[in-house]
């Protein structure tokens, strides 16, 4: 059915036409807020329309499966789901125990005590996202916003090249010996890299984030580090901090859904007084750990360093060792011992 | 909002070659690197001689610029940055007019509070603001030291302990915001603070590449708790330890033992370097590091001292006392 059949009025239809919006289908996925601000009407109206729209669209539509207008089955989902590709850590152990790597379409946050190496997983997902899809990839590109000022380009260049030597070094499937060979600066050339020094440019920079993916579709993660440091001063009033928190994670979710990329959210940790006694947890307050979808939480074991997933829908609570070395996050030494005896 | 382009972070040499490569180039631009270690293991030592090395031309490591020294520790220790300034502009006459010149690059500001720092910071980022046309602008920030200004005034209450962690995002947001804006070093020195044998103790929490660290014999970690180790970008630890070197002489006497304090760096965690050790010595002209082969320990084994030292440097690097005797 077409737009021009719709009893709104000749403007507003013009309007949508001239955006592109012909058919009722082209409308049924979209919110009053999204509407409204593409054709620039009022939300009200924008509102109505869709309103109209999809009933119109009911009447037209003899299946009626979706009981609301864009709705997705679970079993579209999951399909969806099945062709999604994960990014690997460099760490098969904990790749494992995430069930391939980081997931696309979630949001993970992965805290951890100073040193423990959250920039460096940072930056080794940013350089993971680029592998080619011949070498089980995504090909994309990575956006990393940095709120600490850790993000080191030679870091960057050293993990980028010992992950090109990698699989540079494997027999290729689909053999292209004429490719050019990648150069680490190539690598370093596809993370979209963003310095924030405040919490209002953070929180500008997030909203402003969808925009510039739109742009940009080949962005595959978006790595945040971390998402908290700006949050620890000048918030006498927590409540409001909680709120523009959890906003903050509302709309990276949305993102993460929307153009199916990996959202990864760097955590510090703190100190927590129950009872008396003195704990360690990840930072931002309990509301906060509701707000994303997966948990990692980054901790020594004696001379190790263990990852534990601490929440997750999916996954099973687990923990793996992994090591920081010159190459970047790779397998814990003595897992690698451990697996050569077995 | 664009993405800025990256490139390697610029590095100020710390005057002495080995140290340099122990730190890949430097201290870095743009961050925050801190010093810990306990009194007289050569903290200001070494951000002393960094002030020099920062009005280095590019070319040879430096900034190219005037640094800016802000101490909470009095007195001053003019009389060995005299000293320094001396022994650096013999080493560099060719680069420099006088002592005279040398000194006057240097901007000293003394602290009394962590409000008055961020008073400091304030102004200085305006400064900074303006005088980025001029031939030496200020590049380099150190702080001696972050610790003397925040452990006289807060009691341990969980209350004043979340007042000053608060503090310290506050500054290090503004030190990180000016290290950013104008490519600006900081360094930070810190103390220590003895780790108790009892459970519970926080600081006894790992934190970094070293399962603990030692100095003088004592188990120590930097003071100021884990929400300043949040602050930072790179943490370094000065340790010294008391070494016997050479056999015991045939008498038997206790006053013929040849003992030296055998000092070392080491990088408890920077995103851009690995877990290493780095000997060092200070003497008259300066703090340097021994070349030899770097004691990289994986994931952060033990540091301890090796044997096999080459005794000759002894003989000509004599230990200088940096203000404890």
């Amino acid at each position: 059915m077409e737009v021009s059949r719709l009893a709104i009025s000749a403007s507003t239809r013009a309007k949508l036409i001239s955006a592109g919006y012909t058919s009722l289908s082209s409308l049924s996925t979209l919110s009053p807020f999204n509407l409204a601000t593409d054709i620039k009407i009022p939300e009200k109206e924008a509102d109505e329309i869709l309103k109209l729209a999809s009933h119109n669209g009911k009447l037209d539509n003899t299946k009626g499966t979706q009981a609301v207008s864009g709705g997705q089955t679970a079993w579209d989902m999951l399909k969806e789901d099945e062709g999604l590709r994960c990014i690997t850590t460099s760490c098969s152990a904990l790749d494992n125990i995430l069930g391939g790597g980081i997931n696309c379409k979630e949001v993970t946050e992965i805290g951890g005590v100073p040193g423990i190496g959250k920039t460096q997983l940072g930056i080794q997902l940013a350089i993971n996202v680029q592998i080619p899809h011949e070498h089980g990839g995504l090909a994309a590109k990575a956006i990393y916003i940095d709120t600490e000022g850790s993000f080191m380009v030679e870091r960057a260049l050293q993990i980028a090249e010992a992950c090109l030597s990698d699989y540079n070094d494997l027999p290729r499937r689909g053999c292209n010996a004429n490719q050019l060979k990648r150069q680490p600066k190539d690598l370093l050339e596809n993370i979209y890299y963003f310095r924030v020094c405040s919490y209002t440019e953070q929180i500008a920079l997030i909203n402003y984030l969808g925009k510039f993916i739109k742009e940009h579709k080949e962005v595959k993660i978006v790595i945040v580090d971390s998402i908290t440091f700006h949050f620890r001063q000048d918030f006498e009033n927590m409540a409001l901090r909680t709120r523009l928190l959890s906003e903050l994670a509302l709309k990276l979710m949305k993102l993460a859904n929307e153009f199916k990329l990996a959202v990864v959210l760097l955590n510090q940790v703190t100190t927590k007084y129950t009872e008396g006694a003195v704990h360690l947890t990840l930072a931002l307050g309990d509301s906060w750990s509701h707000a994303c979808t997966n948990r990692i939480i980054l901790h020594w074991n004696g001379n190790e360093r263990y990852a534990y997933i601490d929440k997750s829908p999916t996954l099973q609570s687990a923990s793996a060792p992994y090591s920081v070395t010159g190459k970047g996050i790779r397998d814990s030494v003595s897992d690698h011992k451990r697996v050569k005896l077995m | 909002m664009r993405p800025q382009i990256l490139f390697p972070a610029k590095k100020c040499t710390l005057g002495c070659p080995v140290l340099d490569q122990f730190l890949a180039g430097g201290v870095p631009c743009g961050s925050i690197t801190e010093l810990s270690g306990e009194s007289g293991s050569g903290k200001t030592q070494l951000a002393l001689q960094l002030l020099l090395s920062a009005q280095l031309p590019l070319s040879l490591g430096g900034l190219a610029s005037s640094s800016l020294y802000l101490h909470s520790e009095p007195p001053y220790p003019f009389r060995r940055f005299e000293q320094l300034s001396k022994a650096f502009y013999l080493s560099y006459h060719q680069v420099f007019d006088s002592v005279e010149c040398v000194c006057n690059n240097v901007l000293v500001q003394e602290l009394d509070s962590a409000d008055h720092l961020f008073d400091v910071l304030l102004k200085l980022d305006s400064m900074l603001a303006e005088d980025s046309r001029k031939t030496m602008p200020i590049r380099l920030v150190v702080i001696d030291s972050i610790a003397a200004l925040f452990r006289s005034e807060f009691e341990n209450t969980p209350f004043d302990l979340r007042r000053r962690a608060n503090l310290f995002f506050k500054i290090s947001s503004k030190l990180k915001l000016i290290a950013m804006k104008y490519g600006v070093a900081v360094l930070v020195t810190n103390q220590v603070v003895d780790v108790m044998r009892s459970s519970g103790d926080l600081n006894a929490l790992r934190i970094g590449n070293f399962d603990s660290l030692f100095s003088s014999g004592r188990r120590v970690c930097p003071a100021l708790g884990i929400s300043w180790a949040s602050c930072v970008n790179s943490r370094l630890f000065l340790s010294m330890n008391e070494e016997i070197v050479g056999n015991v002489t045939d008498d038997g006497d206790d006053n013929l033992l040849c003992r030296r304090t055998k000092r070392e760096m080491h990088v408890v965690f920077a995103p851009h370097l690995p877990s290493s050790s780095r000997e060092y010595v200070i003497n008259r002209e300066g703090v340097f590091g021994v070349r030899g082969q770097i004691e990289t320990s994986v994931s952060g084994t033990s540091f301890k001292s090796d044997t096999s030292k080459n005794p000759t440097f002894l003989l000509c690097d004599k230990d200088y006392s940096c203000g404890n005797m």
